[in-house]
This record gives structure tokens, sequence and C-alpha cells, in this order.
């Protein structure tokens, strides 16, 4: 620490330590920061010297909207797909031929079929939800849009009527094959869907849900985007599966919370009641899986990158109060709070300097509120101040 | 609202794309992309140009694979692979009166708007001369200076995206902040000034 006794504002702008904690701090960082100038009061002013540099010299982002983003993505697996594709169908020629010898032809078409899995996989997860378009699309690919604030959406049993809000919808005859529907939910929005089993899923702002209007399968498989709370109805005889990104959570009947957004560098599980297993492939070349068995008031955090999870033992109404239009805060990050009133409005808030987003905040917001009231509550426990831009965008700023 | 946080996460990430892992590309992408659109922005208003470049700057990474290592900077890489891209389609499409080689490129890094966002406090006649000392930073200055604090990046890492010495870029960016800090202190030094004359002043009556 005592390195940066006699530091300029020039020096400090030198320092990588310090340009961290400005540009993309970690919680060290403002830890450090935050100590070094209580310790050091009389650097206060070279530093807050530096800051203003720093300010003056960042300027802001140009960002592809999401749309774009999603576009473009689509574009470079297109393309780099085709030339894929080819290799791969002439390896399938050549193993077809030895499977055909050695075993039936059952594995090459397993083989392909994950393929093409894995691919779509890839697609749905990088998928973000389009400004504004919330909507139910069935099996036939006709879209119902879903334009309330909160909308709810129920399965009759044999999964051939739903009831979207007050309308009713008729889907066709399902046959043999499960007939796949896809509720959308954007930023700014929440949905309830009661499935045709009974089981009902809140959804958060920006997630995808999937699944097939009546389970016709051994199990009950849904696959999610975004975060979800599942109130699972009982059926030993078939396993209800939820697939979010890299884990999958298997139940028999209880409720839990999942949090799997493509922005988020893991995926948060948490047990209400009941007993779950969450299963991931870890890391090396063997990719093994693992399977944690879940307790209620357990949370399970899957690393994306590192493939490792993590277990702790939490206070679930804080992670589930969201679906009842609340946000609960127990010393969470001022920064990850903000993020997820961000998602619930569908707004933009900026950080006039990142060093805000290390406050720590404890409490409950009501999300019935505007935003504008939103901010003002946090106001109150945290020396902060907020402007509107005139794009519409909110700024907070150090008070 | 990233997902690499340090950099053992963003060498795993590497390493594991590099062995074969496609899931991974999709992380690679929502954490990059968003940062390579505006270090093209930067270089040309034209954004179909610089979607253009980061689809194969992706593309190419996807096919050559193989060729790299381990040990290669993944974000340097990207920023590498698209300023090439996008200095050579610039020269291609633009007219011989724009002439644009690899030292002589312009640079956007929309300081103007920087000045109101955040001197609020400040006087108008000190908002002007800095703007007048931003407004004066060379080309090569501002993408110095865009990729240190806008990008965070290393000395080294900036003085390879610029062809340039480590010394050399550091200097760049030094002279700078130099500048813009000189005019800050400018309105301190005259208040100084002042104090001191009025203490000179007084000192004279007494006498």
């Amino acid at each position: 620490m005592d390195k940066y006794k006699d530091y300029s504002a020039i020096d400090f702008l030198e320092d990588s330590n310090f340009l961290r904690w400005l540009n993309e701090p970690t919680q060290e960082d403002h830890d450090f920061w935050n100590e070094y100038v209580k310790k050091h009061p009389s650097q206060k002013a070279k530093i807050k010297e530096a800051t203003l540099l720093f300010n003056l010299f960042h300027s802001s982002e140009n960002k592809l909207a999401l749309p774009e983003q999603y576009e473009l993505w689509k574009a470079i697996q297109s393309e780099s797909q085709t030339s894929a594709k080819e290799v791969f169908i002439r390896i399938l020629k050549y193993a077809a031929v030895l499977v055909l010898v050695f075993l039936s032809g059952a594995v090459s078409y397993y083989m392909y079929q994950n393929a093409v899995e894995r691919n779509q996989y890839q697609l749905a997860e990088i998928n973000p939800v389009v400004n504004g378009e919330a909507m139910v699309i069935l099996a036939d690919g006709s879209k119902v849009s879903l334009d309330k604030q909160m909308s709810e959406i129920s399965y009759s049993t044999n999964g051939r009527q739903l009831i979207v809000n007050n309308d009713t919808i008729t889907q066709k005859a399902v046959t043999m094959k499960e007939s796949m529907n896809k509720v959308i939910v954007s930023y700014g929005k929440k949905s309830m869907v009661l499935l045709s089993d009974g089981t009902k899923v809140w959804l958060n702002a920006g997630s995808q849900l999937v699944y097939p209007a009546v389970f016709l399968k051994d199990t009950r498989e849904v696959a999610l985007v975004g975060e979800a709370f599942f109130d699972v109805v009982k059926n030993p005889q078939k396993p209800f599966i939820v697939k979010a990104a890299d884990v999958s959570v298997q139940v028999l009947g209880t409720r839990f919370d999942i949090s799997a957004y493509p922005e988020d560098k893991v995926i948060q599980t948490v047990l209400e009641e009941g007993k779950i297993n969450l299963k991931y492939s870890g890391d090396g070349i063997f990719k093994r899986d693992y399977v944690v068995e879940m307790v209620p008031n357990q949370m399970v955090e899957f690393d994306k990158i590192s493939r490792e999870a993590n277990s702790s033992t939490v206070n679930v109404s804080k992670f589930v109060s969201w679906k009842d239009g609340m946000l609960e805060f127990e010393k969470v990050n001022l920064y990850k709070a903000l993020k997820q009133v961000e998602r619930f409005y569908n707004i933009q808030i900026l950080l006039e300097d990142q060093s805000i987003g290390s406050y720590k905040l404890s409490g409950k917001l009501d999300l019935k509120d505007e935003p504008e009231k939103v901010l003002n509550v946090i106001k109150l426990t945290v020396p902060i101040d907020w402007q509107r831009k005139s794009n519409g965008d909110f700024i907070v700023f150090k008070k | 609202m990233s997902i690499i946080e340090n950099k053992s996460d963003e060498r795993l990430l590497w390493s594991r794309f590099l062995n074969g892992d496609d899931q991974v590309l999709s992380l690679i992408y929502l954490q990059y992309s968003n940062s390579l659109f505006d270090y093209g922005c930067r270089f040309t208003v034209d954004k179909h140009l610089v979607k253009d470049c980061i689809q194969e700057v992706f593309c190419t990474l996807i096919r050559t694979r193989k060729n790299l290592s381990s040990t290669d900077n993944i974000r340097l890489y990207l920023l590498q692979s698209l300023k090439r891209r996008i200095l050579r389609d610039l020269k291609s499409a633009g007219s011989k009166s724009m002439l644009i080689n690899d030292q002589e490129y312009s640079f956007d890094l929309l300081l103007t708007e920087n000045l109101d966002d955040h001197l609020r406090e400040l006087d108008e006649e000190k908002r002007e001369l800095l703007a007048g000392a931003m407004l004066s930073l060379t080309d090569r200055q501002k993408e110095a200076i865009y990729l240190r604090f806008n990008k965070g990046l290393e000395y080294e890492e900036i003085s390879f995206l610029l062809n340039l010495n480590y010394q050399s870029a550091r200097a760049l960016i030094h002279r700078a902040i130099e500048k813009l800090r000189d005019v800050i202190h400018l309105q301190e030094k005259k208040v100084s000034q002042i104090l001191f004359a009025i203490l000179f002043n007084d000192s004279k009556a007494v006498l």
C-alpha cells in the first residue's frame, strides 16, 4: 500500500490496479481502494484528480442492440457451420459403414441427433429477448402476444386448449409427438404459466421457456433461458427436468428457482422445498457428469467458465420474492441490485463512477411502483442521487 | 455485465475453445462483441462495415483455431484482427484522395460529449480550455488513450496494437494526460498567484 504514498494523479493513472478499479472493478479492488482512501486521507485529492482525468478520457460506448447482436451471431454460426456440417457428413458416411458392420444404425442416428440438438441449443442460449416482444409461440408457429405487464397462461390437461389472460386458444389435436410451445417474456414484463400437468412456472423479466403442450414422454422436460420459479406437481412416474444452459435439474415434485441469464457468469439454483438433483458436466477431457443432491434452503451456483459448482445455505425468500413483485436484498452490491431493477423495468441505469457499485444495499423494493420511485427508495439507504438523461437512460452518481 | 471476470477465466475460456469446445464460443462472442463493435466504430461511421468485419473476425477465428496457441491473448487477438480488417476495407473502399495506411487513419474519441457529462462543476473558461486541449490530441494519442482508459489494456498490449515500442506507447499517453492536467491546474495556479499578490500587497501596506 505504501508505494502509492507519493503518487501524483498521473502516477495513479499509470497504475494498472488503479485503472482496473475505475474500469472493471472486482470486489477486492473496491475493498482495497476504499480502505486506502480511508487510511491515507492526504492522497484523496490526488485520487479525485486522477478520477476526473479518467472520466474525461473515458468515452461512452457504441453498443449493438440486442437483436443486432443476435443477428450477427446467427450470421457467424451459419457461415461457420456450413463448412463444419460438410465435414461432419463426410465423417458420418465413413462412420456409417463401420457402424453398419459392427452395430446398428441407431448409434449414428443418435450421434447426429445429438449434434443437431446441441447446435439448436446454442442458438437458444444466445437468443436474447427482443425488446417489447413478449409472446407465446405455439407448435404450428403461430404467435399470441402478451401485452400485459403480468400475463397468465394456462393449459388444459390435454394440452389442446390454452387460456392467455382471458382469451381461450385452441391448438390442433396433439399427435404422438410432443408439440413444443414457447413463452418469451421481454424485459419489463413477467408471466405465470400453468402447464398441462398442473405445474406452475413464474417467468421473470427477460426469460424464455420451451415446453410441450402436453407431456407424452417418460419424463417431463422443459428448457429455460433466464430466471423462473417452479412449483412442480408431484408425479414419481414422470420426473420433471429443467434444462438451463449447462445444468439440468431433475425433480419429482417441489418448489425451486433457477436463474440462468446468458449474460451472467453463474447459473444459480435455489431450493425452497422438497428435493432436487442438479446435474452438470465438469471440466477436463472426459467431461464427467456430476450430480448435486440439493436440500431446502440450499443454493448452488454453477460457474459457466470454470465448470465448478459452489453450494451455500441461504434465506430462500430473498431469491424468490421477485415473483410477488418485490425485490429483497441483504447486503447486496448496489451494482447487482440495479441490474435486477434494469431487467425488471427494461431500462438502462448507468453508474457515473464504477465505485458506486460497491455500496451495500439491504431492504425491500416494491416493484409495483415506477422506476423513479424505486430509485428514490434506494437513495434513502445509500449516498447516491440520480438523473434522467435526454435519451431516457438513468444515470446514478455519488452524492 | 461481464461474463469473464478475471484473467484466469479468460485463459480457461480460450483453452477450452482451442480444444474444440464450441459451446464456449457463444460466451466469447457475448463477452467481446460489444467491445469489438465499439472499437470498430471509432475508425469509421459505417456501422455495417464494422459488423461485417466482426463477422469475418469470428469466422476466421473458428477456421484457424488449430493454428492458434493457448498463450495467445484472446482479446488482443480479436481487437487486432478487427482493426486490420477495417483499415483494409476502408482503404479498398476509399477514393484515391483518402489515403489510409497503417499509421494514418482517424480515430474518434467522442471527447466533447464527455465534457458536458463530467464537468458540471467547472466554469465556462476552463471547459473551453479543456475542450481545446482535447481536440489538439492526435488520432494516435486518442487511440492509445481509448485502449488504456476504455479498454483497460496494458502498455505492452497498446504498443502491439499501435505498432510502437513500449516506451513510445507510454510516452504517447503520458503526454496526453499531462496536457489536460495542466489545464486543470491552470486555475489553481491563478488562484495562488492572486493570493500571493494580496499577501504581498498586505505586507507592503504593513511596511
